[in-house]
């Protein structure tokens, strides 16, 4: 169980439900700030929660919590490897398995802990990364066919055999509206060639390096293309999938991220809303320092808006307005305690950013192994009931 | 000596091969290893340290100056124990049991190693008895715990549990740091010291080691 693989029915010939129409008109007001009827709400849920939430409130081992809840919105993954192969096992046990993937990233998953390791990776030298070539982007596999990649099938859980991305956008359609997405540049850096080489050869070579960026950049502008293309009709927004940042601020400097990381991004969106798809961008950390650069690049909500890096919608909305939507915020550590007091305080106090719209609920980032499944339950029946327009908070209302 | 702030500079500015070459000519010149510790290659990462809190560098440039640092003290190292000179501490470093992270805690042990001390670096996944077995048995002063996830972090507490229990709490200062720690939470479980970033782990330490 992980946390992209939720699949909806076989793809069936009936059209949508008029809940997911009003699903998608929720999502698609709220990012166009305007209030819909209710602040739309889902997340991200590692497969621990999915487990322990289905225990906790005695339901089946097959139930889901977007399915259970109704939840506003849920993404896919296509196969986002730069070489597209299975998996090669290189050990196996019951209780971990170590496989080299298509980013050529040797990777670990201990079935006891929520996140795999990266131990090594194939492209180990800055001269293999620069002789490194891909396989199309546009190679049909990556969105028709089934197989291994590591995005759908190395993360809290583990997947082999992922089924054709272009099957879980059919079958999730009829419930959901459905977001395709991509990796920019630093996602694919971190698994085939290790975040700390990434960092290190910026500085050592940053203008090769630069080179470097430009090319995974417009590989993964291609695929991008291709996956909208693939998904015409089907797709309902898009996510790009950065991750520049961290608690303190950005990894490399701000100046260095709009010269070679930015402008590929700005180019997925460009295209995504050309072809009439919304945009959410998720990027952990501390971006205050590039945020203004995301509103430059209209991208229509920013997740997940880390607590734990000093990330506040309501501080946001402050100083923004209604330039972005937001997607997020709400923090995770709070649920985690339990203290329905507490929880009650941080979700309240959330959703004065949702006031004119703009705002999507969900964690600060992902709903871990470590929050009850009672305690899920009750956040989302306080956004259901305090989500509904016009907003009222009483004692937490604040002015924004 | 104008000649030796090369080899500060060389620090400072991430240029690993200089580094090497300067630390090995002074060496040859018979310049005292302790002395291109204390009075240029510390001083440097000092600087370095100060310029990533302001954020003129970044992680890039932490990086680039840990590997000229690093590539230096490889050659004083073994005369400066061949001479039994103390590091200022002796560090036992990790990411704590059922945490696989380590970009944070490889920064920290730069920063470290950068200020002076000797870093024992546990990798990840270490559970609350190896960091015990490090302080009993390589003589470590401080403990340094690093945490992503929420779902880890209460190994830390149970790590100093397990110093208590061993009976070795008293002999150590514990550090931590990472993603979803916060001085509150250090504060709780009974830690002497928080980091925000891995350039404040050496004035961190320096504060645990001097309550």
């Amino acid at each position: 169980m992980s946390m992209f693989d939720t699949k909806g029915k076989p793809a069936s010939t009936e059209g949508r439900k008029e809940n997911t129409l009003r699903k998608l008109q929720r999502m698609n007001t709220a990012l166009r700030h305007e209030e819909p009827d209710r602040v739309p709400v889902s997340d991200f849920f590692w497969g621990g929660f999915t487990k322990r939430w289905q225990q906790e409130l005695g339901l089946p081992s097959d139930a889901n919590p977007y399915y259970h809840y109704d939840l506003d919105w849920i993404v896919t993954v296509p196969n986002m490897d730069p070489w597209i192969r299975p998996f090669e096992t290189l050990k196996e046990t019951a209780e971990e398995v170590v496989v080299k993937t298509g980013f050529g990233a040797i990777m670990h998953k201990h079935f006891e802990f929520p996140m795999p390791e990266m131990r090594d990776w194939e492209t180990d030298t800055f001269e293999k990364l620069e002789r490194a070539t891909f396989d199309d982007p546009h190679d049909r596999r990556r969105f028709f066919e089934g197989g291994d990649n590591q995005i759908a099938g190395v993360g809290d859980g583990f997947q082999r055999n992922t089924p054709p991305w272009i099957e879980t956008v059919k079958s999730l359609r009829p419930d959901f509206p459905v977001y395709g997405s991509i990796i920019e540049v630093s996602e694919c850096l971190t698994r085939l060639i290790g975040q700390e080489n990434a960092l290190l050869w910026m500085g050592e070579e940053p203008e090769r390096m630069g080179a470097v960026i430009n090319r995974i950049g417009e590989f993964y502008f291609e695929m991008a293309k291709a996956e909208i293309e693939a998904g015409a009709g089907l797709l309902d927004g898009f996510v790009i999938w950065g991750d520049v940042a961290y608690k303190k601020c950005t990894f490399m400097s701000p100046k260095y991220w709009r010269e070679y990381f930015k402008p590929w991004v700005a180019k997925i969106a460009a295209h995504a809303h050309a072809a009439g798809l919304p945009v959410i961008y998720h990027g952990c950390g501390n971006v205050k320092a590039i945020f203004q650069d995301y509103i430059d690049m209209k991208i229509d909500a920013y997740n997940p808006l880390e607590a734990k890096a000093g990330m506040d919608v309501v501080e946001l909305r402050r100083r923004y307005g209604h330039g972005i939507g937001f997607c997020g915020n709400s923090d995770v550590q709070v649920w985690e305690t339990g203290d329905r007091d507490a929880i009650r305080r941080e979700v309240l106090r959330k959703l004065n950013a949702a006031r004119g719209g703009g705002y999507i609920f969900q964690s600060d980032h992902s709903v871990s192994s470590a929050v009850s499944g009672h305690t899920y339950d009750y956040i989302v029946k306080l956004v259901r009931e305090f989500g509904k327009y016009p907003i009222r908070l009483g004692e937490f209302e604040e002015t924004i | 000596m104008q000649d030796l702030k090369i080899l500060h500079d060389a620090i400072l500015n991430g240029d690993a091969k200089t580094a090497k070459a300067k630390t090995e000519q002074a060496l040859a010149a018979g310049v005292e290893p302790m002395k291109l510790v204390q009075e240029y290659m510390m001083p440097a990462m000092d600087e370095v340290g100060r310029r990533f809190e302001c954020s003129e560098y970044f992680v890039p440039e932490l990086l680039l100056s840990a590997r000229a640092m690093k590539a230096a003290l490889a050659l004083i190292r073994p005369l400066l124990t061949a001479t039994g000179a103390q590091p200022t501490g002796r560090v036992a470093l990790g990411t704590v049991k059922g945490d696989l992270h380590d970009i944070g805690k490889n920064l920290v042990a730069a920063m470290l190693e950068g200020g002076g001390y000797e870093v024992i670096d546990l990798g990840v996944n270490v559970s609350p008895e190896q960091f015990v077995a490090a302080v009993k048995e390589k003589g470590v002063n401080i403990v340094a715990m690093s945490a992503l996830l929420t779902t880890t972090m209460p190994s830390m507490k149970t790590t100093i549990e397990a110093l208590k229990q061993s009976g070795v709490r008293e002999k150590v200062k514990v550090i931590i740091g990472g993603a979803p720690i916060t001085q509150k939470y250090a504060d709780e479980i009974g830690a002497d010291g928080f980091s925000e970033s891995a350039a404040g782990a050496v004035t961190a330490a320096k504060k645990a080691m001097t309550a």
